[in-house]
């Protein structure tokens, strides 16, 4: 009796043991892996502050000084002046949020409220949804041809247009998601003192809308401001270029320039890291609600 | 029989507000932007439809039409380039989802039962997404370069100088580069996905079948992976339909080179149509058209086939 539970005991604990030493291992191993995936955001940090002969002398080791002239020399040399693609990538993303929103929430609130129900309603939703089985290849050839003729190619407001196009279908199925189960009590009290259809949109619905809009801002954001084989495609002149189609330049002409380019990677990265990091919630639930539905 | 006769004189619906619909309202809040996607989506998909079947040419501003028929997509049959495009497109869109499915899910699964740190590694696994396929593209260039590149130098300096290949130069090692930098791109969003997923599982029935005496690799087998199923079978999905189109970091990573070894339907499509100058846009066009169906050929397939093998 007693050696039996003596042996027991022991065996237990050795589990407990095991399990202690398995969980390490792992978290070891996950941690292994998470460094691998960061690395390249580091290396490129650590490229961006070194000076020319640094880099090309040791790849991989740590400056002497945190030397600051890449970013300086990104924005003040004379046939880069990266400002210029920031802004035009600020200008074309921001423009294209308020278009994109403003037809996705009023479409939204239309898909979306029981009161605007019409026999048809359901199939144009979906032909809505369906362009997000598209890629972009069955559509920019003839997108292309249409800013041609009506001389949109090498300006910002093609990619604007564009952009808000790419953007609709899913913003307008987040908007209508939420508006469908917004509750009708505060529509029923307005209505009772008057209010207008649109009134209502704009002072009632909108306002309670807020969070599904900052979802909606947020995704848009993170792909219009990516996005690249329009920007490359609609623009070619090269000041009127968005901060990807420049980059672009760090493969072509400016290949060997690593600090420089490391700081345009960085900078460029900048907006959306600094989004992600204060917002990382409304990132990952604007992407579930977007992509499993129900 | 008096509700039925108001019925269909069409004047009262159930759960209507007041005898007619707010069709200004309706038209107000959903016309614009139907209109708009019909001009700058339905329209366009429809014209490389009929771009397709024509030889176009554009030039300065204008289009030069001429009717070709079948003769477009003829040519892609024997055309050494889109059959390569298509192989090398086709194997990333096996080998691609497979990798990234494994390794969403079992990343997943790891969060879903809180291993320590999971918060962190959860913003740590989501950075490669946010970040722009040209970005992806220039850091993996110079981390593959064969001179200094991270990789080979790590390699030779742990003294396997055998694998220090040129990656980049190859014939046969860039297809599988792009699909490793891309995967690297795009995993965080599976696992995200997935892992809302899981969340949505409820909780009770894995405490049951603790309480039945499973493990959790039990657990995990009998019960969490079968409610997984749905979510699993969107995100493969999605996965699949990303590798078929996917260009960003193709482009600036090969370029589909060198001389076409990683040349993908999406790079040749862009070639043709705007990086030749062969002024021609009815052969790219037909190129999309023929992929695009494809793709919904294999999609279709795919969901078939993994609906069929439900094993409950």
């Amino acid at each position: 009796m007693l050696p039996t539970v003596l042996l027991m005991r022991s065996q237990s604990q050795w589990a407990v043991w095991a399990r202690r030493v398995g969980k390490v291992l792992l978290v070891a191993a996950l941690l292994v892996f998470t460094a691998i995936v960061i690395l390249p955001f580091l290396w490129m940090l650590q490229m961006s502050v070194k000076t020319i002969s640094e880099v090309l002398l040791d790849p991989y080791g740590m400056p002497e000084v945190i030397q600051w002239q890449n970013y300086v020399r990104l924005m003040v040399e004379p046939r880069i002046r990266y400002y210029r693609y920031y802004f035009n990538s600020i200008f074309v993303t921001v423009a294209a949020l308020l278009l994109c929103t403003t037809l996705s929430t009023m479409a939204g609130y239309g898909f979306g409220r029981g009161r605007y129900n019409f026999r048809f309603r359901g199939s144009l939703f979906a032909i809505l949804l369906f362009a997000l089985m598209l890629p972009p290849q069955i559509m920019y050839i003839p997108q292309f041809a249409m800013m041609s003729r009506y001389g949109l190619v090498n300006t910002r407001w093609s990619l604007v247009l564009l952009y808000a196009a790419l953007g609709l279908p899913m913003s307008t199925y987040l908007m209508a998601t939420y508006f469908s189960q917004l509750p009708t009590e505060m529509e029923d009290a307005a209505r009772i003192d008057g209010c207008s259809d649109w009134r209502m949109f704009w002072q009632v619905m909108l306002p309670l809308a807020r969070p599904a809009i900052a979802t909606v801002v947020l995704l848009n954001f993170l792909n219009f401001w990516n996005e690249l084989l329009l920007a490359v495609t609609m623009v070619t002149k090269p000041e009127l270029r968005t901060l990807p189609a420049a980059m672009m330049m760090f493969v072509g002409e400016y290949r060997t320039q690593f600090g420089l380019a490391a700081a345009a990677l960085v900078t460029a990265m900048l907006p959306v890291l600094i989004l992600y990091l204060f917002l990382s919630e409304r990132f990952t639930e604007g992407m579930t609600a977007g992509a499993l539905k129900g | 029989m008096a509700s039925r006769a108001l019925a269909l004189r069409g004047e009262r619906r159930a759960g209507g507000r007041g005898p007619r619909r707010p069709w200004g309202a309706i038209a107000l809040f959903i016309v614009p932007t139907m209109l708009y996607y019909v001009i700058f989506t339905v329209y366009p998909l429809l014209a490389t439809f009929y771009y397709s079947l024509n030889n176009i040419a554009a030039m300065r501003g204008k289009l030069f039409t001429t009717f070709v028929g079948l003769e477009n997509f003829r040519k892609l049959l024997s055309d050494p380039i889109f059959l390569r495009a298509v192989r090398n497109t086709a194997t990333w869109g096996i080998a691609g989802p497979t990798l990234e499915m494994l390794t969403s899910t079992t990343l997943a699964l790891l969060i879903y039962f809180k291993v320590p740190l999971h918060r962190f590694f959860r913003t740590a696994w989501f950075l490669p997404v946010l970040v722009s396929g040209v970005i992806v593209g220039l850091v993996f260039r110079w981390i593959f370069t064969y001179d200094w590149g991270l990789l080979n130098t790590v390699l030779r300096a742990v003294g396997l100088d055998a694998l220090a290949l040129n990656w980049l130069g190859r014939m046969d090692t860039p297809l599988w580069v792009v699909i490793f930098v891309h995967w690297w791109a795009t995993f965080g969003r599976s696992f995200v996905l997935l892992l809302a997923g899981l969340t949505a599982i409820p909780e009770n029935l894995i405490e049951a079948a603790y309480i039945d005496g499973a493990s959790t690799l039990q657990a995990i087998w009998g019960v969490v992976l079968p409610l997984l199923r749905p979510t699993f079978v969107t995100v493969l999905m999605l996965s699949f339909m990303g590798k078929m189109r996917a260009f960003n970091v193709v482009w600036v990573l090969t370029k589909g080179g060198p001389v076409h070894a990683s040349e993908t339907v999406a790079t040749y499509v862009q070639k043709r149509a705007f990086y030749w100058h062969t002024l021609d846009l009815g052969y790219p066009s037909a190129m999309a058209v023929v992929w695009f169906g494809v793709v919904l050929v294999s999609v279709a397939l795919l969901n078939r086939w993994l609906q069929s093998r439900i094993k409950y």
